[in-house]
C-alpha cells in the first residue's frame, strides 16, 4: 500500500499543472465579464452617467493627494463561498481613495485595512483585534457580515469604538455602538410585512432563510401581524435551497388565495422560490407576494418576467441605482467607475451602502479639529445628526443613543416589464414593532413625520 | 395533519426532485461499476460547466446550445482527464483510497469556482431552458414542463445507460470489469479503452446533469457541488450496484422529501430525507458481516 | 507481522511504554521543548489575531487527532467528524449555560457524552468495511447537520435545546475563570490537547495499539490470531469520539458564540484532507493538521490572498497525499530531510560536486 511512483509523479504534477492553467485561462477567458453582470443590469452593462460631477467633488481640495499622517479606518465584512459582501467594503475604499486624491481629510489621507472572514466566530473576533492592536485603527466603517456584530460588540463597546455598519445580525440596532446605515432583515420584513397588511390581505406566511437570527427576525413581522389581527405563519428554510418547487406549493397552499408570502431570503434564494413559484403558475393564487430588500434588484425584475408586475412587492430603501440623475447618485457613479475597479457587482445596492457608509464617516471625519483618535473619531461619528445620505428616505442620525435604528423609513417597489418602479413612497416602519419602538422613544423621533418620496 | 389535496402536487415535485437525484446517482454508480471509483466530484465538474456555460450565454452572448454544449465538454474533459491521470495512477488501490482522491479534484473545483464566479455583488446567476414557463395541470395540480424534463431525464438516462451495459460490447466490457478486471484483461479486453470509454460517459452524464440541475435547482456552486451527496444516498440505497434500483431509491427520496413538506411537525427535518433512508438501507438492511476486501462486498 | 504484534504481549513482558529507547527520550524531549515553547514564548511573540488562530489550531489539532486515530491507526475512514466536534461544542454549550461546574468537569462531561453518542450511532457503521463505511459516515453527518440547523446552538435560552431565538443581545459562552484573556484561554486549551496527545500515545503503546495495528494489516488475520477486532474498533471510536467531544468543549469557549453554520457537511471533507496531507499515522501530522486549517488562513488573510487558494490547496494536496506519499507531510518532509541531510553530508566529504545520489 506504500507505494511510491516517484519517477512517474513528476509527470503527473505537471499535467495537473497545466489542467488547472488550463482550466483557469478557459474559464477566465468565460467569465471575466461574469463579474460586470451586475444585479442590475442584465439589459447591457449601463454606461456611468457621463460625470456631470467630477469626481474631485468627493473630496475638499480638487486634484490635491494627500501626504500628511494616515488615518487608519478597519472594516470586516464575510467572503466566503455563497455570500460575499465584499463590494461593500471596496466600495467604501473606492470613495476614500477618491477623498485621499483630492485633499483627504484635512490633509490626511484614508487607510483602508479589509479583513475579511467566513462566518467563523473565532476568525472574526480575531479579526477585530487584528484591526485594533496590529493596525490601530481609529475608526470601523463599512463592517457587514452575518455574525460579527454579536461576536465583537462588547469588544467595540469596551474599547470605546462606535461603528457605521451595515448589518444583518441583531446587536448592529440594539447596541449603543453601532449604527447601521441599512434596515436589515427584521425593519425590511417588517416594511414588507406592513404593504401586505395595507393592502388587507387576511393572511401572512413569512418564509426566511435559516441563519442565525430567525428568531430575532420574525419578531418584527408577527408584531406588525398581531397588532392587525392578521394570522401569520413562520416558516424557516435550510439554505442553499435545493427543493424550490416544494418550497413554494408549502408557502402559496398556507397563505391562500387572499393571503400573503413575504420572503427574506438573500437574492439567489429568493430568485429561485420566486421562479419556482412562476414555473409552476403558483403566482396568482395567492394574493400578493412580498420581499425584502434583497430582492430590489432590475435583475431579479428581468429573470421574472411581466407575470410579477404589481403582484410581487419589495421593500427598498436606497434610490435606485439606475436613471437617478442627483448629485449623489452621480457622483456615486462616477467614483465607481474611476476607484471602483474591485468591486465586481458594479453599480447596486451593494455598492451603495458601501459609499453611503464611507460618505458619513469622510463627513464626520472632516469636523474633527484636534488628532484622530479613537475617543475623537467615535465622537464625530456620534454627531452626526440629521445627515442627507442622498441615497436613503430619511437623514440619518447617529446619536448618543443605547440602540440605534437610524434607518427606519423605506418605500415599495414592484417589477414592471423588467425593472423595478415605485408602488408606495418613503414610509415609516410601524412602531408597532418593539424595537422600533424603543429608538423611537430614544431618540425622540415623531412618528407622524410628513417624509419626502 | 394536511389531506390528501394538500398532498398531491408534493407528489409531483416530489417525482421531479427524485428524477434530479437520479440524474447523479446513476451517473456515479455507472462509473462505480466499470472503475471502482465513486466519482465525488460529479456535481462539482457539472457545475462549473454549467457556470462556464452561464458565463458564454451572459457575457459572451453565446446561443444557449453553444453553452450547454461547452458544458457536456468540459465536464467530459475534465473527468476523462482525471480518470486517464489519477484514476490510472491509482487504479490498484482500495476504492476508498479512489473515492477520497476524487474529494480532492472536488476541492479544487468548488475553490476554483468560487475565486472566478463570485458573489460580491449579490449576483444572482441563472440558466434558462426553452421548456420553462409551460406546463399542463393533471386534476388539481398543475405541472411545469421542467419538472417533467426532470423526470424524464433521469428515466431516459436510466434506460439507455442500462440498455448500454447491457446489450452493447462495450458495456459487456465494462460489466466485465466491474466483476474481475484482472481476469476481463486477460481475456483480451482492452482494459484501458474500456475505462477511458467509462470515464468519458461518467463525463458527459455529469455535463447533462450540470445544466439540467443548474435549471431545476439552482446555478450556484455549493448548491450543486454537495447535491452529489444526497444522490450519493439513492447509489448506496442500491449498493452502488444496480442503476434501476439506484433511480427507485432516488424517486423514493424525493417523494418522500417532499410529502414530508406539508407536516408542520416534521417539515424542517425533510432535509434529513436522504442521509436517513440511505443510513437505514446500509445498516438496517445489511446483515452480512464479510471480510473481503473486494469490490464485491455489500 | 501480525504473528510479531501479537509475540509481544507475552505474559511477563513489560510493556514498551516502561522501556523507552534512546528514540523515544529523544522524541520525548523535542516535544516537551515546543510544549513549552507554546505555552511560554508564543503568548510573548504573537499578536492576538495570530493567538486567536493558534487557539483553533490546539481545537482543530484534536479534531485531526481522533480522526487520525481512526484513519491512520485503524483504517476506519470518517467523512463524519465535523459532526461529532459539533455534538461536543454543543453539549459542553449547554453545560456552560445552565450549570456553573467547573470548566474541566464540563470538557470531560462534554467528551464523555459525545463518545456515549458517537459510540451509539458509529457502533452499527462498524459492520460495514472501508467505501461503505467512509460514505454512511457521510450520510450520518448530513443527518446531525440538519437537526443542529433545526435544533440551533445553546445561546443562553431555556428548555432542553437552550436556544432563544428572539434574543437581541445574545450571552457570550463562558470561560473557565482562570483563563478568560485569549493568551490564558490558549494556554488553556494547549494543555488540553497536550492531555488528549497523551492519551493517544499511551493507547499507541500499550495493548490496543498492537490491536490496532494488526487490525489495519489484515483484519482476517488479526481475528484468526485472536484479537477481538470488533472491540478494538469500537475502542477506537470511542476514544476518537471523546477527544473530538472535549475538543468541540474547548471549541466552545474559544469561540464564546456557536452558530450551526459553522459545522457544514463538507468541512469533514476538508478535515479529512488536511489529515491526509498532514500524515494520519503521526501524532505530529495532527498538528501540522491543525497547522493547515487554522494558521494558514489567517496568514493567507494578512497577505490578501483569498481563502479559496487554500481550498483548491487542499484538494490538490489530498491527490499529493494519496498519489505518492501516502503517509503524509509528517512522514515525508522528516524523510525528505534527511535525503537532503545525507546529500550535504557527501557533498561535504567529498569537497567536490557529488554525484546525484540514486534513489534515498
Amino acid at each position: 500500500m506504500v507505494g511510491k511512483r516517484k519517477h512517474t509523479s513528476g509527470a503527473r504534477w505537471i499535467i495537473t499543472a497545466v489542467a488547472v492553467a488550463g482550466a483557469l485561462v478557459a474559464a477566465g477567458c468565460g467569465s471575466s465579464g461574469g463579474t460586470s453582470t451586475t444585479p442590475s443590469s442584465t439589459s447591457g452593462t449601463k454606461a456611468p452617467s457621463t460625470a456631470a460631477v467630477s469626481t474631485s467633488q468627493c473630496g475638499t481640495k480638487a486634484g490635491a493627494t494627500a501626504t500628511g499622517t494616515p488615518i487608519p479606518l478597519g472594516v470586516i465584512v464575510t467572503n466566503q463561498p455563497g455570500t460575499s459582501f465584499t463590494d461593500i467594503s471596496n466600495m467604501a475604499a473606492a470613495y476614500f481613495a477618491c477623498v485621499n486624491a483630492n485633499g483627504g481629510i484635512k490633509g490626511h489621507p484614508i487607510k483602508y485595512y479589509i479583513e475579511t472572514e467566513q462566518t467563523n466566530p473565532a476568525q472574526i473576533a480575531a479579526d477585530a483585534k487584528q484591526l485594533v492592536q496590529t493596525d490601530h485603527v481609529v475608526g470601523i466603517v463599512g463592517n457587514t457580515s452575518i455574525i460579527e456584530c454579536s461576536i465583537d460588540s462588547s469588544y467595540w463597546q469596551k474599547l470605546g469604538y462606535d461603528i457605521i455598519d451595515s448589518g444583518i445580525a441583531p446587536e448592529c440596532w440594539s447596541t449603543p455602538n453601532s449604527a447601521a446605515v441599512n434596515m436589515g432583515p427584521r425593519y425590511s420584513s417588517d416594511g414588507a410585512v406592513q404593504y401586505a397588511l395595507s393592502q388587507h390581505v387576511s393572511k401572512i406566511v413569512f418564509d426566511q432563510s435559516n441563519v442565525p437570527g430567525t428568531g430575532y427576525i420574525a419578531a418584527g413581522p408577527a408584531a406588525l401581524a398581531g397588532a392587525a389581527h392578521v394570522p401569520i405563519t413562520q416558516l424557516t428554510e435550510n439554505v442553499p435551497i435545493s427543493d424550490a418547487d416544494s418550497v413554494a406549493i408549502k408557502e402559496v397552499d398556507d397563505a391562500g388565495p387572499n393571503g400573503a408570502v413575504i420572503l427574506n431570503f438573500t437574492p439567489p434564494e429568493a430568485l429561485v422560490i420566486l421562479q419556482a413559484a412562476q414555473k409552476l403558475g403558483l403566482e396568482d393564487r395567492v394574493k400578493l407576494w412580498g420581499c425584502s430588500t434583497p430582492c430590489d434588484t432590475d435583475f431579479l425584475a428581468t429573470s421574472l418576467g411581466p407575470k410579477w408586475n404589481s403582484k410581487l412587492f419589495v421593500n427598498a430603501e436606497l434610490t435606485p441605482a439606475d436613471g437617478t440623475n442627483t448629485h449623489t447618485m452621480n457622483l456615486y457613479r462616477a467614483i465607481l467607475a474611476q476607484y471602483g475597479k474591485a468591486v465586481s457587482g458594479g453599480i447596486g445596492s451593494f455598492s451603495q451602502f458601501g459609499f453611503v457608509e464611507a460618505e458619513v464617516a469622510v463627513k464626520a471625519l472632516e469636523t474633527i479639529t484636534g488628532p484622530y483618535t479613537v475617543a475623537s473619531v467615535s465622537a464625530a461619528f456620534k454627531a452626526v445628526t440629521n445627515f442627507d445620505t442622498g441615497m436613503l428616505c430619511q437623514k440619518w442620525t447617529y446619536g448618543n443613543y443605547s440602540l440605534h435604528i437610524p434607518n427606519n423609513e423605506d418605500y415599495t417597489v414592484t417589477p414592471d416589464n423588467g425593472k423595478m418602479v415605485t408602488a408606495q413612497g418613503c414610509t415609516q416602519i410601524s412602531s408597532v414593532d418593539p424595537q422600533i419602538k424603543a429608538y423611537r422613544n430614544v431618540a425622540g423621533v415623531a412618528t407622524a413625520d410628513p417624509t419626502a418620496g | 395533519m394536511p389531506s390528501w389535496q394538500d398532498f398531491q402536487p408534493f407528489i409531483v415535485s416530489g417525482l421531479a426532485l427524485g428524477g434530479v437525484y437520479a440524474l447523479s446517482g446513476v451517473g456515479m454508480v455507472v462509473l462505480y461499476q466499470a472503475t471502482g471509483v465513486v466519482y465525488l466530484a460529479f456535481g462539482a465538474v457539472g457545475a462549473m460547466g454549467a457556470l462556464i456555460a452561464w458565463s458564454l450565454i451572459n457575457d459572451a452572448h453565446a446561443p444557449g446550445w453553444v453553452g450547454w454544449l461547452v458544458c457536456v465538454a468540459f465536464s467530459a474533459v475534465v473527468t476523462l482527464g482525471y480518470g486517464m491521470v489519477f484514476g490510472r495512477a491509482l487504479a490498484k488501490r482500495d476504492p476508498l483510497i479512489k473515492a477520497v482522491a476524487t474529494l480532492g479534484l472536488t476541492l479544487v473545483l468548488f475553490g476554483l469556482m468560487d475565486l472566478l464566479w463570485t458573489t460580491s455583488g449579490g449576483e444572482s446567476r441563472a440558466i434558462t431552458l426553452p421548456t420553462d414557463g409551460g406546463g399542463f395541470t393533471i386534476g388539481q395540480v398543475q405541472v411545469d414542463w421542467t419538472q417533467v424534463i426532470g423526470l424524464g431525464a433521469g428515466i431516459v438516462i436510466t434506460v439507455v445507460t442500462g440498455a448500454f451495459l447491457r446489450y452493447t460490447k462495450l458495456g459487456t466490457a465494462m460489466r466485465a470489469m466491474a466483476n474481475d478486471r484482472e481476469i476481463t484483461a486477460t481475456l483480451g479486453v482492452p482494459v484501458r479503452r474500456v475505462e477511458a470509454a467509462a470515464w468519458l460517459g461518467c463525463g458527459v452524464l455529469a455535463g447533462v446533469a450540470g445544466v439540467l440541475l443548474a435549471d431545476l435547482v439552482a446555478l450556484d456552486a455549493t448548491t450543486l457541488t454537495f447535491l452529489v451527496i444526497s444522490s450519493l444516498a439513492a447509489a448506496l440505497i442500491a449498493r452502488l450496484r444496480s442503476i434501476t434500483l439506484t433511480f427507485a431509491a432516488a424517486i423514493l427520496i424525493g417523494l418522500v422529501h417532499d410529502l414530508l413538506t406539508p407536516i408542520t411537525s416534521l417539515t424542517n427535518y425533510r432535509d434529513m430525507t436522504p442521509f436517513v433512508l440511505a443510513a437505514v438501507a446500509l445498516l438496517v438492511l445489511s446483515r452480512s458481516r464479510v471480510l473481503s476486501r473486494s469490490r464485491e462486498e455489500m | 507481522m501480525v504473528g510479531t504484534a501479537v509475540a509481544t504481549a507475552r505474559p511477563g513482558q513489560r510493556s514498551p511504554l516502561l522501556k523507552p529507547g534512546t528514540g523515544t527520550l529523544v522524541r520525548a524531549g523535542v516535544a516537551a521543548a515546543l510544549l513549552l515553547f507554546a505555552l511560554f514564548g508564543l503568548p510573548q511573540l504573537l499578536s492576538l489575531y495570530y493567538i486567536d488562530s493558534m487557539t483553533q489550531v490546539a481545537v482543530w489539532s484534536m479534531a485531526a487527532l481522533g480522526l487520525g486515530v481512526l484513519v491512520g491507526r485503524v483504517g476506519l475512514v470518517s467523512l463524519g467528524q465535523v459532526a461529532v466536534l459539533a455534538i461536543g461544542a454543543w453539549v459542553a454549550a449547554r453545560l456552560l449555560f445552565a450549570t456553573s461546574q467547573p470548566y474541566p468537569l464540563v470538557l470531560l462531561e462534554a467528551g464523555l457524552i459525545t463518545m456515549l453518542i458517537g459510540t451509539l450511532i458509529g457502533l452499527p457503521a462498524l459492520r460495514l468495511r472501508g467505501l461503505y463505511l467512509a460514505l454512511i459516515t457521510l450520510m450520518l453527518a448530513g443527518a446531525i447537520t440538519v437537526v443542529l440547523a433545526t435544533a440551533n446552538f445553546p445561546n443562553g435560552g431555556h428548555g432542553f435545546f437552550g436556544y432563544n431565538g428572539s434574543l437581541v443581545n445574545i450571552p457570550p459562552i463562558r470561560r473557565p475563570g482562570v483563563a478568560g484573556s485569549d493568551p490564558a484561554y490558549f494556554r488553556y486549551a494547549v494543555v488540553v490537547a497536550a492531555v488528549m496527545f497523551l492519551l493517544v500515545l499511551v493507547h499507541i503503546r500499550t495493548r490496543p495499539g498492537r490491536a490496532w495495528a494488526a487490525i489495519r494489516q489484515s483484519e482476517p488475520s488479526a481475528l484468526a490470531a485472536g484479537i477481538n477486532t470488533w472491540f478494538y474498533k469500537l475502542w477506537a471510536l470511542a476514544l476518537a469520539s471523546f477527544i473530538t467531544g472535549v475538543a468541540g468543549g474547548v471549541l466552545a469557549g474559544a469561540d464564546h458564540y456557536l452558530y450551526s453554520i459553522d459545522f457544514p457537511t463538507y468541512y469533514s471533507i476538508t478535515l479529512l484532507a488536511v489529515v491526509l496531507m498532514g500524515g494520519a499515522y503521526s501524532l505530529w501530522g495532527a498538528i501540522v493538521a491543525g497547522l493547515l486549517w487554522q494558521l494558514l488562513p489567517s496568514v493567507l488573510q494578512t497577505w490578501g490572498v483569498s481563502a479559496d487558494w487554500l481550498t483548491i490547496l487542499f484538494g490538490v494536496g489530498v491527490l499529493q497525499v494519496l498519489t505518492t506519499a501516502p503517509a503524509g507531510l509528517a512522514d515525508q518532509v522528516p524523510k525528505d530531510l534527511a535525503r537532503l541531510g545525507r546529500l550535504l553530508r557527501r557533498l561535504a566529504r567529498r569537497g567536490a560536486p557529488a554525484r546525484v545520489a540514486r534513489g534515498g
